[in-house]
């Protein structure tokens, strides 16, 4: 069920970042994280490197110009195994706190590229703060309207719209 | 039963392993800006000394071929120089026998060797002596085949040149004139020098450095380099008189105790004017011992060894 959950949102974190990429959007969402953060939250902190490294690859595939592969993967790695670590430890259902731990990863996961970045090509790129800025926060505020929205029982409130009606 | 430690470790081990292998990946495809990738670079790095070990490898190996190849060479050269050498050896044997035996028939018949083509005897009749200058007259000229240029020799070596000529005589620039020199070769040390007359009736060499001074010996034969373009090579001259320094700090000058003297010579010979620039062995006029080598004969007809013929007074005219 995991796995399917997992590969159902890559797959729609293939088309949003599409979308975005279509409509020209400046700070588009991180959306390849969410389910990397989606298995971390178990506290599984193998499964979450392995989600990282398939999310990591096919965002490389996507997103890097010249398709650096390993780049993102590298860097959603080590995010899926900070997280799962802190899943581990600790249990996070605020969509606030989701949202702070999303937004989080976003800035760990910069500062971890241009790090990448420094050691292999010798000069650091630094991204701009604003941008990064933008991306983290509505990374953040993305991922906490989702896990709200993942934590209404929709069906329960359908069925008891349903039931209203006939009587 | 695994591990426990390895166990807990698991996640760590599988992070390092995927996070080295995502460095790895990206190291052979981020260019750095002198357009080489991190990987390359460390392939590079930790290639180079085996790279180093093979080129160092082929460059002695390359080397040894070289030197091997030298020696090879060098030996089989020292090995045809040996036999060249022994090959000549017994060459010189052989022809010093034939000169021996040349000189011994010689003798036996009376003769003397032939002079090259073109030669032509004369009397001399007369010496002229006019300040410095020194100049002696032939009895023949231009109609007997005598031109300007002739190098005259006598019995005992060179004598001068001609310098004018008319049908019937010529006249000789002698060695001894103060404006005569001539190109010249000590025959032990091969060392070579200018002869020039003093104009008194002697003959100094000139020209031979101070340093030159251990090497040379009194007696010391000198003969005609052939460099001058006028006077062929080999033709005996005389020998060192004096050992003495001159004014020159730097230079000896040697008196030359000539081989031919003017004085004593009746019959001469006129050899034929070497052309312009070019430089001519007279190995028939040299071939022999030097005391008998420059006295060519217009024929192999036995003459007298020694024609006692009374020398001309100084200053006379024919």
């Amino acid at each position: 069920m995991k796995v399917v959950r997992f590969l159902a949102g890559l797959v729609a974190a293939v088309l949003a970042t599409v979308g975005f990429g279509a409509a020209g959007f400046p700070t588009p969402p991180d959306f390849f994280l969410f389910p990397v953060a989606d298995l971390a939250r178990t506290g599984a902190p193998m499964a979450a490197m392995l989600a990282g490294l398939a999310a990591g690859l096919i965002e490389d595939l996507f997103l890097v110009p010249g398709r650096l592969l390993g780049l993102h993967s590298f860097s959603k790695v080590l995010v899926g195994y900070l997280l799962a670590t802190l899943g581990a430890r600790m249990v996070v259902e605020k969509p606030a706190g989701v949202g702070g731990l999303l937004a989080g990863a976003v800035v760990v996961e910069s500062a971890i590229l241009v790090l990448l970045l420094w050691v292999l090509r010798g000069d650091p790129i630094a991204p701009q703060p604003l941008l990064l800025l933008a991306r983290a926060v509505i990374t953040g505020l993305l991922g906490a309207a989702i896990h709200a929205a993942a934590g209404v029982p929709w069906r329960a409130r359908l069925l008891a719209r349903r039931r209203r009606r006939l009587l | 039963m695994p591990n426990p430690t390895n166990a807990v470790r698991r996640p760590e081990i599988l992070l390092f392993v995927l996070l080295s292998a995502c460095l790895a990946l990206l190291s052979f495809e981020v260019r750095r800006p002198n357009g080489q990738t991190v990987g390359e670079a460390w392939l590079l790095d930790a290639g180079a000394p085996f790279v180093r070990l093979v080129t160092g490898t082929r460059s002695g190996a390359s080397d040894l071929k070289v030197w091997s190849s030298s020696r090879g060479h060098l030996l089989a050269e020292n090995r045809a120089l040996k036999q060249r050498l022994v090959e000549m050896d017994g060459e010189l044997l052989r022809l010093r026998d034939a000169d021996r035996d040349k000189t011994r028939m010689m003798e036996l018949f009376n003769t003397l060797p032939h002079p090259p083509a073109f030669t032509r005897s004369a009397r001399l009749i007369a010496l002229e002596t006019a300040g410095p200058f020194r100049t002696a007259l032939l009895d023949r000229g231009t109609l007997d085949g005598i031109g300007q240029g002739g190098v005259v020799v006598g019995r005992g070596g060179l004598l001068g040149r001609i310098v004018a000529a008319s049908p019937h005589t010529a006249r000789v620039q002698l060695l001894t004139d103060r404006t005569a020199a001539v190109g010249v070769l000590f025959l032990r040390t091969g060392r070579a020098a200018v002869a020039r007359g003093d104009g008194a009736g002697g003959v100094a060499v000139q020209y031979v450095p101070r340093s030159a001074y251990e090497e040379l010996a009194l007696n010391d034969d000198i003969v005609s380099a052939g460099t001058d373009g006028v006077y062929p090579k080999d033709l005996p001259i005389g020998r060192i008189a004096d050992l003495r320094r001159s004014g020159n700090p730097l230079l000896l000058d040697l008196p030359v105790k000539l081989a031919a003297d003017p004085n004593r010579e009746s019959v001469i010979f006129v050899l034929p004017a070497i052309p312009l620039g070019e430089s001519v062995t007279n190995a028939a006029v040299a071939a022999s011992p030097a005391s008998q080598a420059a006295v060519p004969a217009p024929t192999p007809t036995p003459v007298p060894k020694s024609t006692p013929t009374p020398a001309p007074k100084p200053g006379a005219r024919p």
